[in-house]
């Protein structure tokens, strides 16, 4: 069999939002790393929305940012629309937003792929994994190509089993008309992963030269433009977007095309999003609303397509054209791209370890889609954390992960391996439950020294951080010893400003903790400090007394963590405990205390059964 | 291995009921200062010592204060340990007290499960270790689902739907700004969070009578004058351990006293003959007989069954809702009486005792007491997560008049939403999520 002449630390199955990060992190840190793509073209492909960001998406984006990965200044290189969500709603669930180009995203993917050192591309579709004695060994290529490395991560997206439907007519399918990897499927289902199936969709896209703008609200990008990187970076020309809606004739159409839904006439098995329901489900689900948003995005600036969010659907191509036609705007709407639902299979994340190493195979490692995610920003961050893991493994070095206190990453790949998900899980700031600590603006805080030490950082990167660390304690320490007497000119613009009272001396600093007090209100005051930076310092002085209220609770799940539940516990004798909370650990098998804890249904009580079980273990082995 | 928490923990260690001796355990590393703070400070380790065990500056009881510093203790950390008069109403009075002082409640066997953490306990007796804490949280199950029962259940899991809908909005606000969804108004949010909180100080005031845990429950005895009450008074206190003999405020017309019917916190009071009368001194008596047998939870109406039935309108005029029993004295003189005793009507003999035991189990079903210690301690547990709730609920409202960041709010109504969990369930963020999905049509 014909074999690759050389022999890689680390090979990535994959050329999307996740294998790209996986493929670029195991590279930065030294690893001899191997691309694997069906096409070199598709490289940093955006196929769904051509959005990145977003209410807890940007926080994941940010995460990568701070890990050096590259998403986020992708994302600035290619974005022609920005807006800063939440803003008013507190500096934690504050977000980011960047309509992308999906050219300019691709070329700049692309473009640090190819200059990135220790990293090889080679466009080949990967048929079979090499597994000697439950380790990864390499990979075998459709032209019979073995290549060899002792880790492998594995980020195929939809593309296993994959399935297209539009109306009752369905065929085998990646997404956008890629070709399925079904061998490489077939491969994977022989070894002994759990499988789930599920299913998403897209909307028709829209030719933008045959819709009426002048009818539909126009939503200009805010100004100044922000970033999504920490890194400067200079946007292409930004653009607006707009926002039409959906109306009772468009529901009508809807509604008489049910019978030929493959959604509603099961046709369709795979459990979709419930934040991300087609628009035959809304007209369904939501019965009463006369009216759906759509947010008409561009997809670039050199192509006139359009992509109409809020109407994704299953339904055939004719009632396609009938409802997209009776919407405000789109009254002579040239269809260029059939919306279509896809289901695909994944692999039950809870057969994965915190690290995305596979439980089954050592050396193999998921990222993604593959997992039952969802979303460009999750699937780039557990690529990011894949492809660091399967490089410090082949360097004889622990895995890194953070914990759930630390970044949303750390939130997302434990709700992940610890609870498994049934329908593609996305990133909301819900479910970080420490999320007043895990803003986007302190991302670099959080993570960056953390990067460093892992060799994920770079020189560029580094020097930066530590520019904005030295801005932020200076800034710091003036507001600390800017004294601010009563009846002095700056408590006069305090009071008049905020409606702050000053009654005795105290701090500029000590000010800034009062709730009514906010810098954007002091321009006058705070002239040549920088608003950036001074912003920061704000947050961090009003959030101290919320984050320390939180350190107790941390420092216990960090207790319960450093109690490890044996993987081949029987929960079946444990006395004590529930027959249903026994079943949900079986499946769990939750590796601590603290991941137990997190197991809907577990009581205090269960826990304390654990807890004992645990020692007796120990101290009878 | 480390302890499994650094709270610090208390709880009765005494068996409920009644006892010469009533022991209150503090365990974990604030159980010193909480100790010397309800007995005045200095404890010697080891060395036992005669206090006062005070809270608020109110004398709760007095007794033995022990402390024994760690390792060298039952559970390897910090133990105080009150040992007081056993009555149940003292002990949870001093429990009470614990947690004001920051304790928590312990678990059902936690004290155990801590010496065991801490290798206090041998392999063989850590074998039990799991089968006790296991009994105990099925009993302490039982007991919260009595707890929970009935109008009380109803009314908690009104309070948890409330915040949870509350949550739907502020949550659904912060994760889905972009969708069409209706978010409540700054004022609306007020006005929710301000019922919630009217609701949850009822929730508390219904909750403490339901279970009568901080003064156990008033039983007045009233009738006319020598049919019997003074003889009944003593044959109840006379059978029963008395608490405290001597309440200040006692008049020679009204004598209260406290005791333990079957583990059931009675105070006892004994009216003034009721009749019709002149003597402005008497007529003082019947006076404080009509307010005190008013505010009773339940009032015995007794009666001598050897002369014919009182002039109905000697008898009180008690609010409707009063609950009474008809007791009917002196079976001893009348022949084939006393075996039609019901929940609401007694035949007994003060005489010879003849029914002494109907009475009381008709005492403990009329006020709804089923007498196991396990529902006493459960609710006990459920109001102290009551009150957590409404602190948590008033430093959102605190939070939202300052117009602090939505997320701020969200976050003292998650730790609400927490708190009532260890009573109702824990509510996940994929459950709130369910619920926003339903509430809303979120998707682009």
């Amino acid at each position: 069999m014909l074999q690759h002449p050389e022999n890689f630390d680390v090979i990535v199955i994959g050329g999307g939002h996740a294998g790209t990060e996986a493929a670029l992190a195991a590279a930065r840190t030294g690893a001899s790393t191997l691309l694997l793509t069906q096409s070199i073209e598709t490289i940093g492909q955006m196929s769904c929305n051509p959005a990145i960001g977003g209410i807890g998406k940007s926080h994941l984006v940010r995460e990568i940012d701070a890990l050096d990965g590259v998403m986020g200044r992708a994302a600035d290189l290619a974005g022609i629309h920005f807006r800063v969500l939440n803003a008013s709603k507190g500096p934690a669930v504050r977000a980011t937003r960047a309509q992308a180009d999906r050219a300019l995203y691709k070329q700049a993917v692309r473009s640090f792929i190819e200059h990135q050192a220790n990293l090889k591309v080679f466009q080949q579709t990967v048929v079979d994994l090499l597994v000697e004695r439950e380790r990864v060994r390499g990979v075998v290529t459709q032209m019979g190509l073995r290549c060899l490395a002792p880790t492998v991560v594995l980020t195929t997206g939809t593309f296993l089993g994959g399935k297209i439907h539009i109306g009752f007519a369905n065929q085998p399918g990646g997404r956008a008309g890629d070709s399925p990897a079904n061998a490489l499927a077939e491969r994977l289902r022989a070894l002994p992963f759990r499988v789930g199936r599920l299913k998403t969709g897209t909307p028709p896209r829209i030719d933008g030269r045959s819709v009426d703008y002048t009818v539909m609200t126009e939503q200009p990008g805010d100004e100044p433009t922000p970033n999504l990187s920490f890194l400067p970076a200079r946007h292409p020309r930004q653009v607006p977007c707009h926002i039409t809606e959906t109306n009772p004739t468009t529901h009508d159409i809807i509604a008489a095309a049910l019978d030929r839904s493959p959604l509603f006439t099961g046709v369709i098995e795979g459990t979709g999003p419930r934040y991300c329901p087609s628009i035959e489900d809304k007209v369904v689900r939501f019965a009463d609303r006369v009216r759906h948003q759509i947010f008409v995005e561009p997809e670039g600036l050199d192509t006139p397509e359009l992509y109409p969010n809020g109407i994704s659907t299953s339904l055939p191509f004719d009632a396609q054209i009938a409802f997209v036609r009776s919407i405000k705007g789109f009254e002579r709407a040239h269809i260029t791209r059939p919306g279509y639902a896809i289901e695909y299979d994944y692999f039950d994340p809870r057969d994965l370890e915190l690290s995305m190493q596979t439980k089954v195979i050592g050396g193999l490692f998921f990222a993604g889609q593959i997992n039952g995610t969802t979303g460009y920003e999750e699937a780039a961050a557990q690529g990011l954390l894949a492809g660091l893991n399967a490089a410090r493994q082949v360097a004889g070095l622990q895995p890194w992960f953070p914990r759930r206190d630390e970044a949303y990453l750390g939130v997302m790949i434990d709700d992940l391996t610890n609870l498994g998900t049934n329908e593609p899980y996305r990133m909301f700031t819900s479910r970080a439950e420490f999320r007043l600590r895990l803003r986007q603006d302190n991302a670099d805080q959080r993570l960056t020294p953390i990067g460093r030490e892992l060799g994920l950082v770079g020189d560029e990167r580094w020097r930066a951080y530590a520019d904005k660390r030295t801005r932020l304690l200076d800034v710091k320490s003036r507001l600390e010893r800017w004294r601010v007497d009563p009846g002095s000119d700056v408590a006069a613009v305090l009071q008049a400003n905020c409606g702050a009272q000053i009654n005795r001396a105290t701090t500029f600093l000590e000010c800034l903790k009062r709730p009514e007090v906010s810098v954007d209100k002091l321009p006058e005051l705070l002239t040549g400090i920088d608003t950036d930076i001074v912003r920061q310092v704000e947050t961090e002085v009003k959030y101290e007394g919320y984050i320390q209220r939180q350190d107790d609770e941390i420092a216990k799940i960090r207790r319960h963590e450093r109690i490890s539940l044996p993987g081949e516990l029987d929960y079946r004798v444990v006395q004590g405990l529930s027959n249903e909370l026994r079943q949900k650990l079986s499946d769990a098998r939750p590796t601590s205390l603290a991941r137990a804890a997190r197991i809907p249904g577990m009581t205090p009580a269960a826990l304390s059964v654990l807890l004992v079980h645990a020692k007796k273990l120990r101290a009878s082995a | 291995m480390t302890s499994l928490d650094t709270d610090t923990i208390a709880a009765v260690a005494t068996p409920p009921g009644q006892g010469g001796i009533g022991i209150v355990r503090i365990s974990g590393p604030r159980a010193l200062a909480i100790g010397e703070t309800l007995t005045g400070g200095g404890l010697q380790p080891r060395r036992a010592s005669y206090r006062e065990f005070v809270d608020s500056d109110a004398v709760i009881d007095r007794g033995i204060v022990l402390y024994f510093p760690k390792p060298n203790s039952f559970t390897g950390e910090d133990v105080v340990e009150l040992q007081g008069h056993g009555g149940p109403v003292v002990l949870q009075m001093l429990l009470g007290a614990t947690v004001g002082q920051g304790a928590r409640l312990a678990r059902p066997g936690e004290f155990t499960e801590r010496a065991f953490v801490n290798d206090k306990l041998d392999l063989v007796q850590a074998e039990a270790v799991a089968d006790l804490i296991a009994s105990a949280s099925v009993a302490a199950a039982r007991g919260a689902l009595r707890s929970l029962a009935g109008d009380f259940s109803k009314q908690v899991h009104e309070v948890d739907q409330a915040i949870l809908k509350l949550r739907v909005y502020v949550e659904a606000a912060i994760d889905f700004p972009d969708e069409e969804v209706e978010f409540l108004e700054h004022g609306e949010v007020h006005r929710k969070l301000g019922g919630l909180l009217d609701g949850l100080a009822k929730l508390q005031r219904d909750g403490r009578q339901g279970v009568l845990l901080s003064q156990g429950i008033t039983v007045a005895l009233v009738g006319a004058p020598n049919v019997g009450k003074s003889s009944l008074f003593n044959r109840l206190t006379g059978e029963d351990t008395a608490i405290v003999t001597d309440i200040p405020g006692t008049t020679r017309d009204l004598l209260k006293v406290d005791l333990i019917l079957d583990g059931l916190p009675v105070r006892l009071v004994d009216t003034a003959g009721l009749r019709k009368t002149t003597n402005p001194v008497e007529l003082e008596g019947v006076r404080r007989a009509a307010g005190e047998a008013s505010r009773a939870d339940l009032v015995l109406e007794i009666r001598d069954l050897s002369v014919p039935a009182a002039d109905p309108h000697d008898a009180l005029r008690l609010p409707l809702a009063t609950k009474r029993i008809l007791v009917l004295n002196k079976t001893d003189l009348v022949s084939g009486a006393g075996s039609r005793s019901a929940a609401d009507e007694v035949y007994i003999s003060c005489l010879t005792g003849a029914g002494f035991d109907e009475l009381k189990a008709a005492i403990k079903q009329q006020v709804g007491f089923a007498g196991e210690a396990a529902t006493f301690s459960a609710r006990r547990r459920h109001l102290v997560a009551l009150q957590s709730t409404r602190v948590a609920l008033e430093r959102a409202s605190a939070e939202l008049a300052a117009k602090s960041p939505g997320e701020i709010i969200a976050e003292e109504l998650k730790l609400a939403h927490l708190e009532l969990g260890s009573i109702t369930g824990e509510v996940t963020p994929d459950q709130l999520l369910g619920e926003i999905f339903s509430t809303f049509c979120i998707g682009k």
